[in-house]
């Protein structure tokens, strides 16, 4: 296969989740619907069950606005709106974490806008790192594989979880690889780069991590396209065809990402050492860098402009998604950042209702007339 | 060599001829942008007092938000690198635009010799924009004109919210409703664009000379009240709504070059 085939495996699997769903279901398993932003995939994979991404979709928002204020964060909004419209029938349950305070009215409403689908809350501690953290970390594991269990019939064994963890970490690496061949692949667009991040939500991360390792083979037998402006993107999510399909338009090429939904998954392994449970719980603490991960010192903020330096970028596009207070209040220290280090900056405001791409295509149009001048 | 700028805005629509890529031939300004007959009687207006064809033109560029569906123009460039040429032609000194259109706000650093060094734009609602004024003005039932007239020669400002057009649409009629003196009310109205746009500035870096852009460059009142949050004086140019077109000009200009 070409890469681009490859590409287009991909492509298909971001563009049909429902499809996605239904063959799942279709051979038997069981899906566990996963919502934003960090979720212990691996215990509900060790359990037999596979974890589907829900990160919502874009679309007019119309049902949900039954259970929230129009100023809430419209990825949790477009979830509750999919739900409510049946796109997630067949799913056994939701994992909703307590990461911010959207993603908490998000459970609490889940369970009466959408009560065919068990609400389960993963809930995790705000300060993850003090070794106590680790107590409240595993306790909330056990109320999530008593409430899985409730759910799907499936049953918890510890040491399938260690298979589980080797999967993970395996796709882990897969793709922070990936995105490392990327960097040196401009040919490969914006659009298709997310969709390769976009179909690891919807896939068993075995069969993900297969195809991801033959895109790799692929990438490295074929041609080096032209060079392009190569841009680090940040923010929850870099998904929407309108903006990728601008990316691709005005010439940039992402040499690396600091998106939730995409390399910010797939920074850090779990551990070897000790029962695997307490490995998953060491997982969370070590995880960083994110705005929904809290951090007094807010290293995110250096994280960006270090992998931009690193990745040989040129500018950093921040996709601000409207209404996530995490994000909008670490957007000034990041601009601060960009700004002390040289390195330009746009900051495009997004939604899950945006139909007018007019202001993000001026803003990447004159980034790019900046940079070329 | 004679090239063509024409800035399709979201209400009006604005064309310059340029002989060399410095001598303004003649511009025109239509109302109506995108989607109107705004663009073609801009264009028609801008041939007929340069007295040449359109064929004569040896590049067209497009800009403003209907750049993309200009069927004349053979290269499209951003309203920002546009007005950041067409200010810099006027003003060689500015290293500070502020443009305020009929939907968007944008300031814009300029280094020395008028490259772009940065900028920033408003996010997603008609607050501090041309929009809010033309709300405004017809909420108190005067020209939109007026709006900057009155507010000069108001002795007070009313406190008119700057956050949300439709919220501030209320208080305004609150406020009429209360008896305040419409010159207070026009001066409040410019006040909160200028606070808005203000706020945007001042993320950026407030760097002399500032001057602005925009069809808002033209009311007084907001002007005032920006120099007066900014503490710099603010230079305009009679020409200031045609900076984009003029700079599509420019930038054609330098593209056939």
């Amino acid at each position: 296969m070409t890469v681009q085939e490859h590409l287009s495996r991909f492509e298909a699997v971001a563009k049909d989740p429902a499809g996605q769903l239904k063959g799942h279901l279709a051979q038997g398993r069981k899906v566990v619907l996963t919502a934003p932003v960090y979720t212990p995939e691996e215990i509900i994979y060790a359990m037999g069950l596979v974890p589907m991404g829900a990160w919502g979709g874009d679309m007019e928002l119309r049902r949900s606005k039954e259970y929230f204020p129009a100023f809430l964060c419209s990825i949790v909004q477009s979830i509750v709106e999919l739900g409510m419209a049946g796109a997630y029938e067949g799913a056994s349950a939701i994992v909703i974490p307590s990461l911010c305070d959207s993603l908490k009215v998000l459970g609490q409403n889940w369970k009466y806008a959408v009560p065919s689908i068990p609400f389960i809350p993963m809930t995790w501690p705000q300060n993850r790192t003090p070794d106590y953290a680790r107590d409240f970390i595993l306790a909330g594991y056990e109320r999530l594989i008593r409430d899985l269990e409730a759910a799907t019939g499936a049953v918890f064994e510890e040491e399938r979880l260690e298979e589980a963890i080797r999967v993970y970490n395996d796709h882990d690496r897969a793709m922070r690889e990936l995105a490392k061949v990327l960097a040196a692949h401009p040919e490969v667009s914006a659009a298709q780069r997310s969709a390769v991040f976009k179909s690891a939500w919807f896939m068993d991360k075995a069969e993900h991590t297969a195809w991801v390792t033959e895109l790799l083979a692929a990438l490295r037998e074929a041609v080096v396209g032209p060079k392009k402006l190569p841009v680090v993107t940040t923010g929850v999510l870099a998904d929407a065809p309108g903006i990728t399909a601008l990316l691709d338009e005005y010439g940039f090429t992402v040499a690396a990402d600091d998106v939730a939904a995409e390399s910010r998954q797939y920074r850090t392994d779990t551990p070897e050492g000790g029962a695997p449970l307490e490995r998953l719980a060491r997982k969370f603490q070590a995880m960083d860098c994110c705005s929904v991960l809290y951090d007094p010192q807010k290293r995110q903020v250096e994280h960006i402009v270090r992998l931009a330096k690193d990745s040989g970028a040129k500018a950093v596009v921040m996709l601000l998604t409207k209404f996530c207070d995490p994000e909008e209040f670490d957007a000034p220290l990041i601009k601060k950042a960009c700004d002390a280090a040289g390195l330009p900056m746009v900051q495009i405001e997004v939604d899950r209702q945006m139909v007018n791409y007019g202001q993000a295509r001026t803003m990447l149009e004159t980034l790019r007339d900046t940079l070329t001048a | 060599m004679y090239t063509l700028g024409i800035d399709i805005g979201s209400t009006t629509s604005k064309c310059a001829v340029l002989r060399d890529g410095a001598e303004k031939l003649a511009a025109s300004l239509a109302l109506g942008g995108i989607g109107t007959k705004g663009p073609a009687e801009a264009l028609d207006g801008v041939l007929k007092d340069a007295g040449l064809a359109l064929e004569d033109m040896a590049a067209v560029a497009a800009t403003g938000y209907g750049r993309t569906r200009c069927e004349q123009a053979g290269m499209q460039a951003s309203e920002l690198t546009c007005h950041a040429l067409g200010a810099h032609a006027a003003f060689p000194q500015v290293r500070t635009v502020v443009d305020i259109g009929g939907q968007d706000a944008k300031v814009i650093s300029l280094v020395g010799e008028g490259r772009m060094r940065n900028f920033m734009m408003n996010d997603k609602c008609a607050a501090g924009t041309g929009r809010f004024l033309d709300v405004m003005a017809s909420v108190l039932q005067i020209p939109l004109d007026e709006l900057g007239s009155r507010a000069v020669r108001a002795e007070s400002a009313a406190a008119v919210s700057s956050t949300c057009t439709v919220f501030a649409e209320s208080e305004v009629i609150s406020l009429l409703a209360g008896g305040v003196d419409m010159d207070a009310l026009a001066a409040g109205i410019c006040a909160s664009v200028a606070g808005r746009t203000a706020a945007l500035v001042k993320r950026l870096g407030v760097v002399p000379a500032v001057c602005m852009s925009g069809g808002v460059a033209r009311n007084d009142g907001v002007r005032a009240a920006l120099e007066a949050e900014l503490g710099e004086p603010i230079l305009v140019s009679p020409d200031a709504q045609l900076f984009g077109a003029v700079g599509a000009a420019i930038y054609a200009y330098k593209k056939a070059t």
